[in-house]
C-alpha cells in the first residue's frame, strides 16, 4: 500500500508532467485557452493513461520486446477511440472545443512514456497508481495553465468573470504565445521554490532544480 | 649543473586574458549617442504634444529602469543602470506608442520589454530580439484598439497615412504633402512620425559609429527597391516607393531598432541578408498583410534569423577557407 501511495503521489509534485517531466507539451500548449478545456483534456488523459497502464502492465509478460511500441500504440489508440466516442456522446461542446487534440492523445508522450518506463516493468496495482497519479498531475497542470491564461486573457475563470470592472483583457495570453509564457512562468516559479526549499533545508541546491536525475523520465531516454 | 628552483623564475611577460586592446567604445557612450540622436524627434514631440508626450516617455523610461533594477537584483547580477540601456529601451518603446496611450498600457509594455525581451534571456547583450519591439508586439496583439493612433488621438488635424494608404487607395496621399510628412505632420507613434528628425539622428549615429551603417543602408535600400518594383508593376494598386519611407516607423526602425547590437548579425554578408529580409518583409506586410505598419514585425522576424545569419563567419586572418 505504501509503495502504491508513493507511485501515486510522485505524479502530483515530484514528477508532475508537463512541469517536471516535460512531456505532453502538445495538448499543454494547444488546448489550455480556458480552464474548462484544460480540465476536460486532463480527464480524457486520466482515462486513457490509467487504462493503458493497467492493460500494458497486465500483458507485459506476453509482449515481445521488439514490437512493444506497436503494442503500446495499439492499446492506447483503442482507448483513445473509446474516449472520443464517449465525448461525442456526452460532452459534445467540449469535444468540439478540443477538436483534433482528442485523437492526438494517442501520440501523447506521457502515455507512451509511462507505458515504456513504468507499466512495462511493474505489476498491475503499481501501474494503476502511477497512471492515476500522473493523470491527476497532468489534469492539475492543464487546469492551472488554463486558469492563468483565461484569467489574464478574458478576465474570468471557468467562464465566470472575476476581474474588476474596466479590466482590459490581456489578449496575448489566449493566443499561442500566452501558452509558452504561462508554462515558462510556472516552471520557473517551481524551480525557484525548489531551490529555495532546498537552501532552507540546508541541502545543496541542485544545478537543475527541476531534475534530480534518476527519475523514470531518464530511464526512457537511456534505453 | 646547478639546480634551479622553478618557482623563483620570474617570467619576462605575463599573458593576461583577452581583450588586450580597448577601442574606447563603451555601452555608456553608445547610449549617450543614441540619446542625442533621439533628441531632435523628442523635442519635436514635446513641442507638438507637450505634457502628454512627456508623460508617456517618462513613464516608459522610468518603468524600464525600475524593472531592470528588479530583474538584475533577482538574477543576482551586477547593477548597471547607469549604462542607460534600460532608459533607451523605454524611450524607444515610447516612440512607437500613441501619445494618448493610457498609463497601464505604457507600464505593461515597458515591463514586458524588459522582462520578456531582455532579462529572461540573461540580461544585457543576451537578448535575441530587439528589446522594445517585444513589448510593442505584446501590446499591439493584446490591445490593438489602444495602440491604434487614429482611435486614441482625437484632438488633431492630422491623418493616419498608413490607414489612408491601405484603405482609401494609393492616390490618397499626394506628392505635395511629402514635405509635411517628413516634418512629422502625420498621425502615428509618438516619436516615430518625425521622419526628418529621426533621419538626422540616424545619420549622427552612423557618423559616430554607434551603429553599423550597413544595417540601415541594406534595409532602406531593399524597402525602396522592392517598393519601386511593385509600384512599377501596377501604380494604381501599390503605393509609391517613397511612401514606404515617409510613413509608418520604417526610418525609425532602420536606424534605432534594426541596429540593436545583440539582435543583429555581425558579418557583412549576414548584415546584408538581414537588411534584405527585414526590408522585404516590411514591404510585403504593408502591401499584402493585415497590419498597417510593417517595420516592427519585419524587424522581429529578421531578428529570429540572426543566429542563422551569424553562422556566416569571417575567415580569421591567416586561416583557411
Amino acid at each position: 500500500m505504501a509503495s502504491m501511495w508513493q507511485e501515486f503521489s510522485k505524479g502530483l509534485w515530484k514528477e508532475i508532467p508537463p512541469f517536471r517531466v516535460v512531456l505532453g507539451l502538445c495538448p499543454t500548449l494547444a488546448v489550455t485557452k480556458s480552464a474548462e478545456n484544460g480540465l476536460g483534456m486532463g480527464v480524457a488523459v486520466i482515462f486513457v493513461l490509467v487504462l493503458s497502464n493497467v492493460l500494458i502492465s497486465a500483458v507485459r509478460g506476453i509482449i515481445p520486446k521488439k514490437v512493444r511500441i506497436v503494442c503500446f500504440i495499439a492499446i492506447s489508440a483503442t482507448l483513445v477511440v473509446a474516449v472520443e466516442l464517449l465525448m461525442q456522446a456526452f460532452t459534445y461542446p467540449l469535444y468540439q472545443q478540443l477538436g483534433i487534440f482528442v485523437p492526438l492523445i494517442v501520440v501523447n508522450c506521457i502515455i507512451l512514456g509511462r507505458a515504456e518506463a513504468f507499466a512495462a516493468k511493474n505489476p498491475v496495482h503499481l501501474a494503476l497508481a502511477d497512471g492515476l497519479g500522473m493523470g491527476m498531475g497532468f489534469t492539475i497542470a492543464l487546469t492551472l495553465i488554463g486558469s492563468i491564461r483565461e484569467l489574464l486573457g478574458t478576465g474570468g475563470i471557468f467562464g465566470h468573470n472575476v476581474m474588476w470592472n474596466g479590466f482590459e483583457p490581456f489578449g496575448i495570453m489566449v493566443e499561442a504565445p500566452g501558452a509558452f509564457l504561462a508554462l515558462g512562468t510556472v516552471v520557473a516559479l517551481m524551480n525557484f521554490y525548489t531551490a529555495w526549499a532546498a537552501r532552507r533545508a540546508g541541502l545543496e541546491v541542485p544545478e537543475n532544480a527541476s531534475c534530480q536525475g534518476g527519475c523514470s523520465g531518464c530511464a526512457t531516454g537511456q534505453r | 649543473m646547478p639546480q634551479t628552483d622553478i618557482t623563483s623564475l620570474k617570467p619576462l611577460f605575463v599573458v593576461e586574458t583577452p581583450p588586450y586592446i580597448h577601442n574606447g567604445v563603451t555601452i555608456h557612450g553608445m547610449m549617450r549617442d543614441t540619446l542625442l540622436a533621439l533628441a531632435p524627434a523628442m523635442i519635436l514631440a514635446l513641442m507638438a504634444h507637450g505634457v502628454a508626450a512627456f508623460r508617456v516617455m517618462a513613464l516608459a523610461a522610468g518603468v524600464s529602469v525600475l524593472v531592470e533594477a528588479m530583474c538584475v537584483r533577482i538574477a543576482g547580477q551586477k547593477l548597471r543602470i547607469e549604462d542607460g540601456t534600460a532608459l533607451i529601451s523605454g524611450l524607444l518603446l515610447a516612440f512607437m506608442l500613441p501619445v494618448q496611450a493610457p498609463w497601464w498600457l505604457v507600464t505593461v509594455g515597458a515591463a514586458l520589454s524588459m522582462i520578456l525581451g531582455k532579462h529572461v534571456f540573461g540580461g544585457l547583450g543576451a537578448n535575441p530580439l530587439c528589446t522594445p519591439l517585444v513589448g510593442w508586439a505584446c501590446l499591439s496583439i493584446s490591445w490593438p484598439k489602444y495602440m491604434n493612433p487614429s482611435a486614441m488621438v482625437l484632438n488633431t488635424d492630422f491623418l493616419d497615412p498608413l490607414l489612408r494608404l491601405k484603405f482609401f487607395g494609393t492616390q490618397s496621399i499626394s506628392p505635395e504633402t511629402y514635405k509635411a510628412l517628413l516634418m512629422g505632420e502625420q498621425l502615428g507613434g509618438l516619436g516615430s512620425v518625425y521622419i526628418g528628425a529621426l533621419l538626422l539622428g540616424g545619420i549622427f549615429l552612423v557618423a559616430r559609429r554607434a551603429v553599423r551603417w550597413e544595417i540601415p543602408v541594406a534595409y532602406l535600400l531593399t524597402v525602396y527597391a522592392l517598393g519601386f518594383l511593385l509600384w512599377h508593376i501596377d501604380p494604381a494598386r501599390y503605393i509609391a516607393p517613397e511612401l514606404y519611407l515617409l510613413t509608418g516607423s520604417t526610418v525609425f526602425a532602420a536606424f534605432f531598432l534594426a541596429t540593436d547590437h545583440p539582435s543583429s548579425p555581425f558579418s557583412i554578408w549576414g548584415i546584408a541578408l538581414f537588411g534584405v529580409l527585414a526590408g522585404a518583409m516590411t514591404v510585403l506586410i504593408r502591401a499584402y498583410g493585415t497590419h498597417l505598419d510593417g517595420a516592427p514585425f519585419a524587424i522581429l522576424l529578421a531578428n529570429l534569423f540572426t543566429p542563422l545569419l551569424d553562422m556566416i563567419r569571417p575567415v580569421p586572418w591567416g586561416g583557411r577557407k
